[in-house]
């Protein structure tokens, strides 16, 4: 009933045990409530001058507030709890997805990642609110009332009791039901409740194909359909609280007749009868308020359960081994792959046994058909990735992967489409090295050739850009993430996934003229399909299928007449005579 | 309150369909009252039988009625309310049905206008999501807030039935309960809510971004401005959320306060009113115990009421689409395709500076194959939508046969085929997705197609073959082969001219040669009018030409250019790794 997590959060104990107390306090309200109107109603029944009516009132009108205002002490005193758990979560979530980095990102997708930060955390508040004040109303306020009736009047008390198993399991068959029916609908269901937003997308293509009037009727039959397959599990949905309301609402008719019954007999007085009338319905209130709340309670702990999936991974650690050093790469260090196998998941390689030497400002060339492995292969020497077996040897000093702090200061990461984030463009220039001068941010956007864009901009280096914001084209994304490593000189190691792939072959031979000058001093990685990047590289790997099929300078790869010159052979395609 | 009805003033979404469907809607409201009538009925007429019974009454026969009606409450409380969840559901997806068909119809009208001034993804969304919304609206706000007004009237009567002054002092009492205290809800959350949809919005850029450039990020290695950054954000929710919170816990228990002195009032109202004898002072019960059950759907009006703001901007953003025809030029037909001409064409987008095309001269005849090149921004994408119609030229002319092509729009899926750089696959089967070239095409012809595009092995490979879905956006498929299905559409829908959109941009260059070789050889009797921003498979086309600035720069044979031009020369070696 209660998730055993949620006692695992701290503070939540003492603020659990004091809410308890207050429970209890409020089912004392509340029978005095019950207690005192009803001797109200009594003697009123008796036609006793209406002056006798005054005290029970009174009475009645303190415990009524009483109860209303525990209601308010209780959340009062759970609320700090619940914000800070809330708070911590968020940041929490914030710092694990920052030491994760990209690749539990990949894995979630980015709008999933973003609603489990902002929806997510938000349905864990509501339901850290709702749920401990919910367990314990419903574990206390019923039993208490439940004696009090006993003590007055054992046969309707016993009557009560029997019928709350009832409630439950009928809830529980017809929910179990519901459910069944529902998860066999489910995938179909699915398909009908998305087909609105397909067609919505699909629009222009069913434009193209003259579809497009004669499709409204399609969404509409589409929309039918769906509305006929919701109603009918909500038909079975609707039944479980059906079934709840019908026995408890049922239980205080029967309850009444009972008392009828009594007080014709004369084995029960009018005040104890109407008190149990009274209290009925709030013995029945937290099952109803708990079933009714049961789909927030259920959103609640599907979201604490995605979140704290992300928060109890495990980060990499050993993120400190490689000496740090200014520049951290220089001329005669190397790098060594030594076997190394990378997945993206425990019985998965993506890659296998990937092993080569570079050292210095070699400038690597990495080529293969897509789906080779080439984007991983970069993502593991960024550090995103870990591998799963292998050596990996940087300057000398063995590391398990590259997610070292050192080692992450001393690269610039360039991929088909740069991010840009949401914010100035000189923010954006500078991101590697916030310190930076203007000076300095406008040298390098000079040499990345940005000068004669940023003229044109409304407020120079100042422009927002990024989503949303001002549009910035792929050639010059690709500009200003060169920047930032003419910028950060500690830099000295470039890694391009295939940062041309979308560009038009013009922009690109421009885009070229700039970027060669930076390969200077710096070690590249550099994937791509593209060719005649080759021809700047000093050693080329060929992927194929995550391994490396061969390996070598051009020239050596040339004459062995093998893979290399297969695939360029294919890649080239027909000519023109 | 007045954004209440300056939000329905010019409204043709939400009250068109209540009162369209206005008998529905009626026994929604009725059985919505009569659930809550019945539960207070239900303890009325408990609270008269035990006071009776007690009275010792000599036979059994003078509480039968009442002990009748126990039940019958007893049993109709939840009956009638399982019937108004089912009746107001149905109702409103019925509305759905309708609201989804409209929207279709306004999004489709302006589809070209919606593709060029937004995100396409996000506005569909978004749009689908604000017909969710009034879903809501109709299920938590106006269902409960009517029928809380129904329970409200039907209690005022009754007690004014017997005295009316204190039926006047019931109404005003619970008057604060169902209209005050919403119209405050209203009041206070619309202030609120302006201030948190900022704070969301913010938090919600800034996450986005954090998230997609998390490796950025994480290499430069700022994770304390990483987390600083977060923190406002994070502050301020919190705080906003809190001040939500007290305002509902004290708006609740002011609701409670409010309704424990009406139930004071009326035990004290029923003591001077009914104790003359013995047989009125039974009701002195059944007056005190009546309106408890009342309390729920009465506090949940406001709560409805909150959430009024997040329904008025949905249906101020589906009011605010444009239903209206675009204006159409009168139609007419052509036969065979002779010859498509543009004729000194310039264009300028409607408000810009910057002339987009600039004196541009083309003509094609059936069968010839031309490939367009450029950078981005110069005009390729707008001389494509000038010759399908979507854009009319400033100056000059666009025909086909020498008609005009705004005439010709009727005909348009008939002369033109177009494969863009992410065709849609709609989420239904292989063989349906593709029947959407031709729905008179036979499961032959379709297949017939599907070899012609070389997809038919893999196919047959599927465990469902053709009737295999295509999955959410065709995301079954490679980049390739999802290119190969939209190619056996357009085989399917056998227009004339074809217009090819970058359709290779995101393929690897061995996919890209395949799927060239077998466009151009599936579609080798067509007029092509080929968009590419490389020059792999440049061979298959005869004439190729450069924009640059909004004119032709470079033009010829792909030969002849080779021969005598060094730029192009130049680019063509380089493509090829040279």
């Amino acid at each position: 009933m209660i998730d055993q997590r949620v006692f695992k959060f701290p503070g939540v104990k003492p603020a659990a045990a004091i809410m308890a107390v207050l429970t209890v306090i409020q089912a004392i309200m509340i029978i005095l409530q019950a207690q005192y109107l009803s001797v109200a109603i009594v003697h009123l029944w008796k036609q006793q001058p209406i002056g006798t009516i005054v005290a029970p009132l009174a009475v009645f009108a303190v415990a009524f507030l009483g109860r209303h205002l525990l209601t308010i002490l209780k959340d009062w005193l759970l609320y700090p709890f619940v914000e800070k758990t809330t708070k911590t979560l968020r940041k929490q979530f914030m710092a694990k997805l920052f030491d994760l980095g990209p690749s539990v990102v990949a894995e979630k997708g980015t709008g999933n990642v973003v609603t489990m930060g902002l929806e997510g955390i938000d349905k864990i508040q509501t339901y850290l609110m709702m749920i401990i004040g919910k367990v314990l109303d419903l574990s206390i306020t019923p039993w208490l009332i439940l004696i009090y009736i006993a003590m007055i009047q054992w046969k309707e008390a016993l009557f009560l009791l029997a019928i709350y198993p009832l409630i439950i399991f009928f809830m529980i068959i017809l929910g179990l039901a519901a459910q069944a029916k529902a998860d066999k609908q489910y995938a179909g269901y699915q398909r009908l409740s998305n087909h609105f937003v397909d067609t919505l997308r699909g629009l222009p293509t069913l434009k193209q194909l003259g579809l497009n009037e004669t499709y409204a009727d399609n969404v509409y039959h589409v929309s039918e359909d769906y509305r006929k397959k919701t109603m009918a599990t909500l038909t079975i949905a609707m039944t479980s609280t059906f079934a709840l309301d019908f026995f408890t609402t049922l239980s205080i008719a029967i309850i009444a007749v009972f008392l009828g019954f009594g007080l014709m007999n004369s084995t029960i007085q009018l005040l104890p009868a109407l008190v149990i009338l009274t209290l009925a319905p709030d013995y029945f209130a937290p099952i109803r308020n708990f079933a009714n709340d049961y789909h927030a309670t259920l959103n609640g702990k599907n979201a604490l359960t995605a979140v704290l999936d992300v928060l109890q991974r495990d980060t990499p650690s050993d993120r400190e081994l490689l000496p740090d050093r200014d520049p951290v790469w220089q001329a005669d260090d190397a790098l060594k792959f030594d076997h190394v196998n990378v997945g993206y998941s425990a019985d998965d390689t993506t890659l296998q046994d990937i092993s080569f030497d570079v050292h210095g400002f070699q400038k690597v060339g990495i080529i293969g058909a897509s789906g080779s492995g080439k984007s991983t292969l970069i993502n593991t020497l960024g550090g995103f990735l870990s591998p799963q077996t292998g050596e990996i040897n940087v300057r000398g000093t063995q590391v398990p992967h590259l997610d070292q702090k050192a080692w992450q200061r001393s690269f610039v990461y360039i991929p088909q489409a740069p991010y840009l984030f949401h914010a100035s463009l000189r923010d954006n220039l500078a991101f590697y090295s916030p310190d930076a001068d203007d000076d300095a941010v406008n040298a390098a956007a000079a040499k990345a050739g940005l000068t004669d864009w940023i003229a044109t901009l409304p407020d120079g280096l100042n422009t927002s850009i990024g989503e949303g914001a001002r549009g910035v084209s792929g050639g010059q994304a690709q500009r200003i993430a060169l920047a930032r490593a003419f910028l950060d000189d500690s830099r000295r190691i470039l890694l391009f996934d295939e940062p041309t792939a979308h560009l038009d072959i013009e922009t690109e031979v421009e885009l070229k003229q700039t970027m060669l000058p930076v390969f200077d001093h710096h070690l590249v990685f550099f994937a791509t399909h593209r060719l005649h990047w080759m021809n700047e590289m000093d050693y080329i790997l060929v992927m194929d299928h995550g391994k490396i099929v061969e390996q070598g300078t051009p020239a050596e790869l040339q004459q062995r007449d093998g893979a290399y010159v297969r695939l360029r052979s294919e890649m080239e395609g027909a000519t023109v005579k | 309150m007045k954004g209440f009805f300056a939000t329905f003033k010019h409204d043709h979404w939400v009250m068109p369909y209540l009162r369209r469907y206005r008998k529905l809607l009626a026994l929604v409201l009725f059985l919505g009252f009569m659930t809550y009538f019945c539960g207070a009925a239900l303890m009325f007429n408990s609270g008269y039988l035990i006071s009776r019974a007690a009275t010792h009454p000599y036979n059994i026969l003078m509480i039968y009625v009442p002990i009748v009606l126990a039940r019958a409450f007893g049993i109709g409380r939840p009956a009638f309310r399982y019937a108004e969840r089912l009746t107001s559901h149905n109702w409103v997806l019925r509305i759905v049905s309708d609201f989804r068909k409209r929207l279709y119809q306004a999004v489709e009208k302006q589809a070209v206008a919606i593709r060029q001034t937004h995100q396409t993804g996000d506005v569909l969304s978004i749009l689908a999501e604000d017909i969710d919304h009034i879903e809501n609206l109709y299920l938590r706000t106006v269902f409960p807030l009517v029928i809380g007004w129904l329970l409200y009237l039907f209690v005022v009567i009754g007690i004014g039935y017997f005295s009316w002054p204190f039926g006047l002092l019931m109404l005003l009492l619970l008057g604060v309960i169902v209209i005050l205290m919403p119209l405050l809800s209203v009041a206070i959350n619309g202030r609120r809510e302006f201030q948190a949809r900022q704070v969301q919005r913010q938090f919600y850029t800034q996450l986005t971004d954090a998230v997609l450039g998390l490796g950025d990020w994480l290499i430069s290695g700022r994770r304390h401005d990483f987390l600083a950054q977060q923190d406002a954000p994070i502050d301020e929710i919190a705080s906003l959320r809190r001040a939500d919170h007290h305002f509902q816990w004290w708006r609740n228990f002011a609701i409670q306060v409010v309704f424990g002195a009406a139930v004071i009032f009326l035990v004290w109202w029923a003591g001077v009113m009914f104790t003359h004898n013995q047989a009125e002072a039974n009701w002195v019960a059944a007056f005190g115990l009546a309106l408890f059950p009342t309390v729920e759907p009465f506090s949940e009006m406001s709560q409805g009421v909150s959430e009024w703001p997040v329904y008025r901007n949905s249906i101020q953003r589906v009011n605010a689409l444009d239903e209206n025809e675009p204006v159409k030029v009168a139609q007419t037909e052509i036969g065979a395709l002779e010859e498509l001409k543009l004729d000194h064409v310039h264009f300028t987008y409607a408000g810009a500076q910057r002339q987009v095309i600039d004196d541009l001269s083309l003509t094609l005849h059936p069968g010839e194959k031309l490939a367009l090149l450029g950078p981005s921004g110069t005009g390729k994408s707008t001389l494509l939508k000038l010759m399908l119609g979507d854009e009319r030229p400033s100056s000059g002319s666009v025909t086909l046969n020498g008609e005009p092509i705004a005439r010709l729009q009727d005909q348009r899926a008939q002369l033109f085929g177009v494969l863009d750089q992410q065709p849609y696959l709609f989420n239904t089967t292989v063989m349906n997705n593709v029947r959407l070239g031709n729905l008179k095409a036979t499961d032959d012809e379709v297949r017939a197609a599907i070899k012609a595009v070389e997809l038919d092995d893999l196919i047959a490979s599927l465990p469902e073959g053709y009737n295999t879905e295509v999955q959410e956006a065709g995301s079954r498929f490679s980049g390739g082969e999802r290119q190969r299905l939209s190619l056996a559409r357009i085989l399917l829908q056998d227009a004339p001219i074809i217009i090819l959109d970058e359709p290779t941009v995101s393929l690897d260059p061995i996919t890209e040669q395949h799927l060239l070789d077998t466009v151009f050889s599936v579609l080798h009797d067509k007029t092509i009018i080929w968009v590419t921003h490389h020059l792999a498979g440049i061979n298959h086309v005869d004439q190729v030409r450069f924009i640059e600035g909004g004119h032709f720069d470079m033009q010829g044979t792909p030969d002849e250019l080779y021969r005598d031009n060094a730029r192009f020369r130049s680019l063509y070696d380089l493509d090829r790794g040279r």
